[in-house]
Parts: C-alpha cells; sequence; structure tokens
C-alpha cells in the first residue's frame, strides 16, 4: 500500500493530484490488524507514565517490585471489602431515572475512607524514607487500579472494529489517576505524622476530604453542569493538577523544614 | 525492573501450581477471546432476488460483504459499498456502480412507500426486471430507512462528495474528526436450497344433475414476486386474483347449497404456487392430473378455464387468449356475458379481448392460461393489464388495490349468468343476481388483501408449512369440498426452477476511522509521552530552587501560623 503511494507519487504532477493521492492514502478503509494498533496507542497512553514514573522516581534503585506487588494485593483486597460493605448496607435505590440521588451517592463516597486506610496500612508496613514509601504505595495502588479497572475494558474495546472516543479518554484518566494517588498518598503520610505542625493539620485535612470526594464532586459537576466527555476530563484534570500541587508543596515544605 | 519482574514470576511458578493457573487460564482465554461486536448501527437488509429457472441464472450471486461505505459522488467505488436513496436512484448510477465493481450496492427505500411521488415510485419499477435480468455477482441489498441509516448516509455523502476537491491540508483534517462506516453482514454466503417443495391447494364443488357435467375451472396464483423476495407483497399481482377467487368460492358454493340454485356445472377452483416462476404449479398439476391419473374432472369435460391475474385497480378488463373463441362453446358464451355485464353495469370499465398466440420459443410463459392452453384445454386470462410484460406484475411497489370489489361482482356476475344460462332465458343485461342475501362481502375482501399483504409471499419464502398456504387450506375448506394440497419440487438432474437462501441479513454499519488516524494519533501520544519526565524533572528543579531559599520558607510557615491561629 505504501509502495503503491509511493509510486504514484512520483508519476502524477500538479497539487490537486498530490491532494487526491493524500485523500486516497487517508480514506484508505481501516484493515483488521489496524484496530490492534488503535489498543497499542491507547494501551501505551496509558501505562507509559507509570513505566516512566517508576523509572524516574529511582524506585528501581531500592527492589521495590515486590514491594509494588504488595501494595497492589492491598488494593485488590481493599476493593472486595468495599464492595461487600456496598452491597450489604445500601440497597439498590429504586428512584425515578433523572433525579440524582445526592445523599446517597454522598454516603458511598464516604466508604472510600476505605482506600485511605488501606494506603496508610501499606506505608506503615514499608520502612524507609517518606518519598519512598509514599512513591512505592501510590505506583503499587494506581498500577493495580489500572490492571483492573482499564486493561480489560481496553482489550475488549479498542480492538474492536467499531472507533469510539472514550477509550483515548479513558487511558488519559489512568494518568490522572496516578498523579492523584500520589498525591492521595502524600496527604495521607503526612496525616498520620506525628511531628506535623498544627498550621498543617487543616490544610492537610481539607485536602484528605478532597480526595476521597473527589469523585463524588466530579459526577455532581457532570450532572449539574452537563458536561462533554471531553469537558469532564479536562475538569478532572485541573482538579486533581490543583490538589496535586497543593499536597506537593505542603510535602516539600514539611520535609525541608526538619 | 524486567529482571525482578521475571524473579517474582520464577517465585510463583516455583511455589504454587494452582496459583500460577488462576493466573494465566484467564489471561489466554481473553487473548484468544473473539471480539463482541458492537456496532453504531444495526439493521435488517433484504437481498435481491436469486434464482435459476430453466437453467438460467437470474438476479445477484453473492450475500456477503465487509466493505467500506461510500456513496455514487465518490471517486472510487471499486471494492466499496454503494449506498443510494430512492430518490437517488437511476440506472446510470446503478450502472456505473456495477462497472466499476463495487464491493456491493444498498439501495435506501423510504419507510412509507406512499409518500414518494409517483414518477418516482414509476421509474423505479421500471427499472426492477431490468435490474434482474442480468446475473451479476455484486450483491445488491434493499434496506427501509430510518433516522440512524438517514445520519449514517449523509455523512457518508459529505465525505465522499468531499474527496476530490480540497486540499491536502485540508483532507487531513477531515480525516480526523470525520467518521467512516465499515458495512459488515453477518450471515453466510448464500448456497442453493434443496428440496424446496412449492405448494398449491384445489377444491371443488360438484354439480348436479347426472354424470358427466361439464367443468369450470377458476385459477389464481397466490405467491407475488418483485425485485427483493421478502419486499414482495404482491396486493395487485396476485393478492386480488387469489381474494376473488375465495370470494367466488364463497359465493357459489353458497348458491349450490340450495336445490334449486345448485346448477349443472362442477367447479374447480385451483390456487396454485410457483406463478411468477413460469407456473410452475400448475404445470405439474397438469401434468398429474392428465398424465397420472386415470379419472380427473380435467380430463372429461372442461366448459373452460378462467385464469384470474392482476384485477385489483385500473378500469379496464382484458380477457387474453391464445385462441379466440368460437361460437357456440362455453368460452365465447363467457365472453359475450362479460361485455354484456361490462357495457350495461359498469360503463366506466372498458373491456376488450386481447388475442396472443403462445409462443413455445420464449424463455417464460406469458399468462398462466397458456399452461392449459399447451394442454389443449379452453382457457384464458382476465386482467386489468394489457400486456404480460407490464412491471406492475412484478414490482416490490405494488402495495395497493383499490378497484378489486367492482371487478369481483362483474366477474360473478358474468360468471353466473353462463352457468345459469341466464341471456338465453331472456334476463336483461343490467339483472344483478349477487344482492341483498347474496351480497358480496366488500370488507372480506378487503381484509383478505390486507392479510395477503401483510407478509412476503415470494415462493422461495413459502414453504408447505407456511401460514399463507394453510390459512388459504382452512378458507377453502370452509367453502368447497375435497379441498387437497399439491406439491411440486424441482427435478434433481434438470432442475427447472433453482431457489438460493440468505435472503434477509442483518448488516452492521461500524465507524471507523482511516489508517493514517492512527498514525497520527501515535505521533501525538508519543510526543505526550515523550513530555512526561522533562515535566517531572523540571518540575522538581522549580520547587526544590524555589524551597531552598530560606526566606521564602519561613514565611510561608509564619504565613500558615497566623492565618490559622486566627481561625
Amino acid at each position: 500500500m505504501l509502495g503503491l503511494a509511493h509510486n504514484q507519487s512520483f508519476e502524477c504532477a500538479g497539487r490537486e493530484d498530490a491532494s487526491k493521492l493524500v485523500g486516497e492514502f487517508a480514506s484508505v478503509g481501516l484493515p483488521g490488524n489496524m484496530t490492534l494498533f488503535h489498543f497499542g496507542n491507547c494501551f501505551a497512553l496509558a501505562y507509559f507514565p507509570y513505566f516512566i514514573t517508576y523509572k524516574c522516581s529511582g524506585l528501581s534503585e531500592y527492589n521495590a517490585f515486590w514491594r509494588c506487588v504488595q501494595a497492589g494485593a492491598t488494593y485488590l483486597f481493599v476493593q472486595l471489602c468495599k464492595m461487600l460493605f456496598l452491597a450489604t448496607f445500601f440497597p439498590t435505590w429504586e428512584g425515578g431515572a433523572g433525579v440524582y440521588d445526592f445523599v446517597g451517592e454522598f454516603m458511598k463516597a464516604t466508604v472510600d475512607l476505605a482506600d485511605l486506610l488501606g494506603l496508610h496500612l501499606v506505608m506503615s508496613r514499608n520502612a524507609g524514607k517518606g518519598e519512598y514509601k509514599i512513591m512505592v504505595a501510590a505506583m503499587g495502588w494506581s498500577t493495580a487500579e489500572l490492571v483492573m479497572s482499564r486493561c480489560i475494558p481496553l482489550w475488549v474495546g479498542a480492538r474492536g472494529i467499531e472507533f469510539d472516543w472514550k477509550y483515548i479518554q479513558m487511558s488519559f484518566d489512568s494518568n490522572i489517576s496516578l498523579v492523584h494517588y500520589i498525591a492521595m498518598a502524600a496527604v495521607v503520610w503526612m496525616f498520620t505524622r506525628y511531628d506535623l505542625p498544627k498550621s498543617f493539620r487543616l490544610p492537610v485535612t481539607v485536602l484528605l476530604g478532597l480526595c476521597v470526594y473527589k469523585a463524588f464532586l466530579m459526577e455532581l459537576f457532570v450532572h449539574v453542569f452537563l458536561l462533554g466527555s471531553w469537558t469532564a476530563l479536562l475538569v478532572k484534570a485541573v482538579l486533581t493538577g490543583s490538589i496535586s500541587l497543593c499536597s506537593l508543596f505542603l510535602f516539600v515544605t514539611l520535609v525541608h523544614s526538619n | 525492573m524486567f529482571e525482578e519482574a521475571s524473579e517474582v514470576f520464577d517465585n510463583m511458578f516455583k511455589s504454587s501450581f494452582p496459583l500460577t493457573f488462576i493466573v494465566f487460564i484467564p489471561a489466554v482465554l481473553i487473548l484468544v477471546s473473539p471480539l463482541p461486536a458492537e456496532a453504531a448501527h444495526e439493521f435488517t437488509v433484504y437481498r435481491m432476488q436469486q434464482y435459476d429457472l430453466q437453467g438460467q441464472p437470474y438476479g445477484t450471486r453473492n450475500a456477503i460483504l465487509n466493505t467500506e461505505a461510500r456513496t455514487v459522488e465518490a471517486e472510487v467505488l471499486s471494492r466499496r459499498c454503494v449506498i443510494m436513496r430512492l430518490v437517488d436512484f437511476s440506472y446510470e448510477r446503478y450502472q456505473k456502480a456495477l462497472r466499476q465493481s463495487a464491493g456491493a450496492v444498498v439501495i435506501i427505500l423510504p419507510k412509507n412507500m406512499s409518500t414518494m411521488p409517483q414518477d418516482i415510485v414509476q421509474q423505479f419499477m421500471e427499472l426492477e426486471p431490468e435490474m434482474l435480468a442480468t446475473e451479476t455477482i455484486v450483491p445488491v441489498y434493499f434496506a427501509l430507512e430510518d433516522d440512524e441509516l438517514l445520519s449514517i448516509y449523509t455523512q457518508t455523502l459529505t465525505s465522499s462528495s468531499s474527496q476530490g476537491s480540497s486540499s491536502a491540508a485540508e483532507v487531513l483534517i477531515h480525516t480526523a474528526t470525520a467518521n467512516g462506516f465499515q458495512m459488515v453482514t453477518s450471515g453466510a454466503q448464500s448456497k442453493a436450497v434443496s428440496d424446496w417443495a412449492i405448494t398449491s391447494l384445489e377444491g371443488r364443488l360438484a354439480g348436479t344433475g347426472g354424470e358427466d357435467l361439464p367443468t369450470i375451472v377458476l385459477v389464481a396464483h397466490y405467491d407475488s414476486f418483485g425485485v427483493a423476495p421478502w419486499l414482495s407483497y404482491g396486493a395487485d399481482s396476485n393478492g386480488s386474483g387469489v381474494s376473488m377467487l375465495l370470494e367466488l368460492a364463497r359465493l357459489f358454493s353458497r348458491l349450490y347449497t340450495y336445490k334449486r340454485t345448485h346448477a349443472g356445472y362442477n367447479l374447480l377452483f385451483f390456487v396454485s404456487g410457483g406463478g411468477k416462476f413460469n407456473y410452475q404449479g400448475t404445470k405439474r398439476w397438469l401434468e398429474d392430473n392428465l398424465d397420472h391419473t386415470d379419472s380427473s374432472l380435467l380430463q372429461d369435460n372442461v366448459a373452460f378455464v378462467l385464469c384470474l391475474d392482476t384485477l385489483g385497480n385500473g378500469d379496464s378488463l382484458h380477457l387474453h387468449v391464445s385462441k379466440p373463441p368460437k361460437e357456440g362453446t362455453a368460452q365465447y358464451a363467457l365472453l359475450k356475458e362479460l361485455e354484456t355485464v361490462a357495457s350495461n353495469q359498469y360503463p366506466e370499465v372498458k373491456f376488450s379481448m386481447v388475442h396472443k398466440k403462445i409462443n413455445l420459443a420464449d424463455d417464460t410463459l406469458a399468462w398462466e392460461h397458456e399452461r392449459f392452453g399447451i394442454r389443449r384445454l379452453p382457457a384464458f386470462t382476465l386482467s386489468h393489464l394489457n400486456s404480460h410484460r407490464e412491471v406492475q406484475r412484478s414490482s416490490i411497489m405494488d402495495v395497493r388495490s383499490v378497484k378489486l370489489s367492482r371487478n369481483t361482482k362483474l366477474i360473478a356476475e358474468s360468471l353466473a349468468r353462463v352457468i345459469y344460462n341466464l341471456t338465453e332465458k331472456g334476463a336483461p343485461g343490467d339483472l344483478q343476481i349477487f344482492t341483498e342475501q347474496m351480497q358480496m362481502q366488500e370488507e372480506q375482501l378487503s381484509s383478505v388483501v390486507d392479510w395477503l399483504t401483510a407478509q412476503p409471499r415470494a415462493a422461495q419464502l413459502v414453504d408447505k408449512d407456511s401460514s399463507v398456504v394453510s390459512t388459504l387450506e382452512y378458507h377453502l375448506g370452509r367453502y368447497l369440498k375435497d379441498v387437497r394440497r399439491h406439491y411440486v419440487k424441482a427435478d434433481k438432474r434438470d432442475p427447472e426452477f433453482v431457489f438460493y437462501d440468505q435472503l434477509k441479513q442483518t448488516m452492521n454499519a461500524y465507524r471507523v476511522k482511516p489508517a493514517i488516524f492512527d498514525l497520527l494519533l501515535a505521533f501525538c501520544i508519543a510526543a505526550y509521552l515523550g513530555a512526561w519526565p522533562t515535566h517531572l524533572t523540571t518540575l522538581n528543579k522549580t520547587l526544590s530552587s524555589i524551597l531552598l531559599t530560606q526566606r521564602i520558607k519561613c514565611m510561608v510557615l509564619t504565613f500558615l501560623e497566623r492565618s490559622f491561629n486566627v481561625v
């Protein structure tokens, strides 16, 4: 296909012919194996930041792979407990279709506090510097989330003939989750420090609350403002970015003040 | 990192077999799983006819397609699925698609045919036989329009017509934003149906007064024909004929129950199948009755055979004969009675006799009476059409039948006048027999036509267990005696007709992006990923450079202490 296009480009003259050629090449139908290329695109977009973060944060020097896997196993366990809890205590709500149950969803989001407990558990079991603990916990946690909640939809959906922008959005979302979990682990670590200055208590608590209820807030925004999928992604990125910048700022201040 | 990973996996392998099992078997299963289909739009499509008649193939030979959609305006049509709407359909465009060896043709028909202007309908009706006349390997499908299909069509139209005209940059932008559609059918390749039995039904009313009574045979074929078998409803041709036959059966069975009106003619009613495929049902029935049976009503004394074919519309009636009837025969009597009744009671109807010799060199016979004529039985066909080649006989646009009750009354009166010999007895031309209690039931006539047009009755779709056949059998059984079924199957070695399957398919339209889009996306992702580590390092540098400054550190701490102590 490429060779034919190349030959033709030498033979024809004039811009119209060239543009026609580009048009024809551009509009060539998608053979079956190209959809695997699309899956590869989405997978690279989702997974490579994790890989790069792992490399750049210096975790590889500490032989942290097995600890990250343990953190991932803790994630699975915590999710299982959360699901059981939700299934037992929160029966399905039979209400109208369009009305959004604010209180119910708020209660459900509160269960996400278990995530914080899980992160704390992971971090307390790992001995080492603060940064090391945070990074190990965050990497393991977010990689487990990537594998569990995004790999299978990507594999099943992005490989199909039908094209949908949601797979690219899902991959972006996994990048945002990585940043979010790093910030969350940092905030949890700061919260449990005995030598945290009093002035830091309030902002750390506020950030902690924001981390837990971020998903709830996102759903609220989407529902109230009726955001499109790309706009919602942008809002989520901005929110996570601001949370993580604040927590990074506080963390560096804390570490360097000691 | 990969060394550590391999270490972990080694441990996993050595430690416990069930763990590896649990991890790897689902992974393998997921890898080899077939892809679920989730299409942008799924709709039913009806294929063009495919059949062989007397060894000659007709129609489209292929059923499967998996190609990208285009409209006729596009430059390159080869190996693409060409979508056309009925309003834009013309024979030149169709030929253009076939000449450029398109992958398939899909014609979108409006859901409600009656909203179409008459000239488009007429033009399409005339093109149907031309489309079928030559066999083609391109699969041709018909689909009924709905909103999603229309939006798919408009999107394909905009992308097809903009292909040749814009600059290279515009084309690139266009491919990134627009959707292409891949059309895929879900069925298999079409193959010949073996052992297809065409069913016909017969019933009789016996006359009174002696042994060797003359027999009048009334025939109508119940199957319909069109360019797509699943869309052939055949209201006029020949739903009108069948409905009229049932009404005549009802009227005469009522007359025959009373001794005073029980006439001296045997009435034989025959509802034949395979009529549109050169009258296969009639052909075999005649062979069975004349060649293979010792005694049959058809052998002895046949007054005439009247075939009813397409009598639902129009203001004319034609009696098609292969030999002009001689004076003194029952045929001649019927001819005269029809003229009398038409001129006296229905002056708006123009009645005439059309004489056409049987031409055995033709591929197919013209009218059903020619089958009887070949076996030397006096027969004619009554129809509002002037010629057997008229396109109304074989069109999918045939959905209305408005003049049926008037024509039924006309024919019933004429038949009664022949059977009871009324003209010789001096009855006036405007005497109406079927009035009051013997009134013709118009509602029943129209409801039978409605029922017949509620399902497609192409000969390939009506098998011997079909509800059409069993309902007709039941209705005939209410009025007639000795209702019997008659089957005809194609000969094994030299089949007169061969039908093919896969006439109705589900087509999926998948949104696809062109190949260049994936390359563009890969570039963008590579650029984004390449920026990630640089972002991290710059963030690191700026933060450490900011916060290593003592003064700013102190300022931050004191500011925080003050503000939150106030609170």
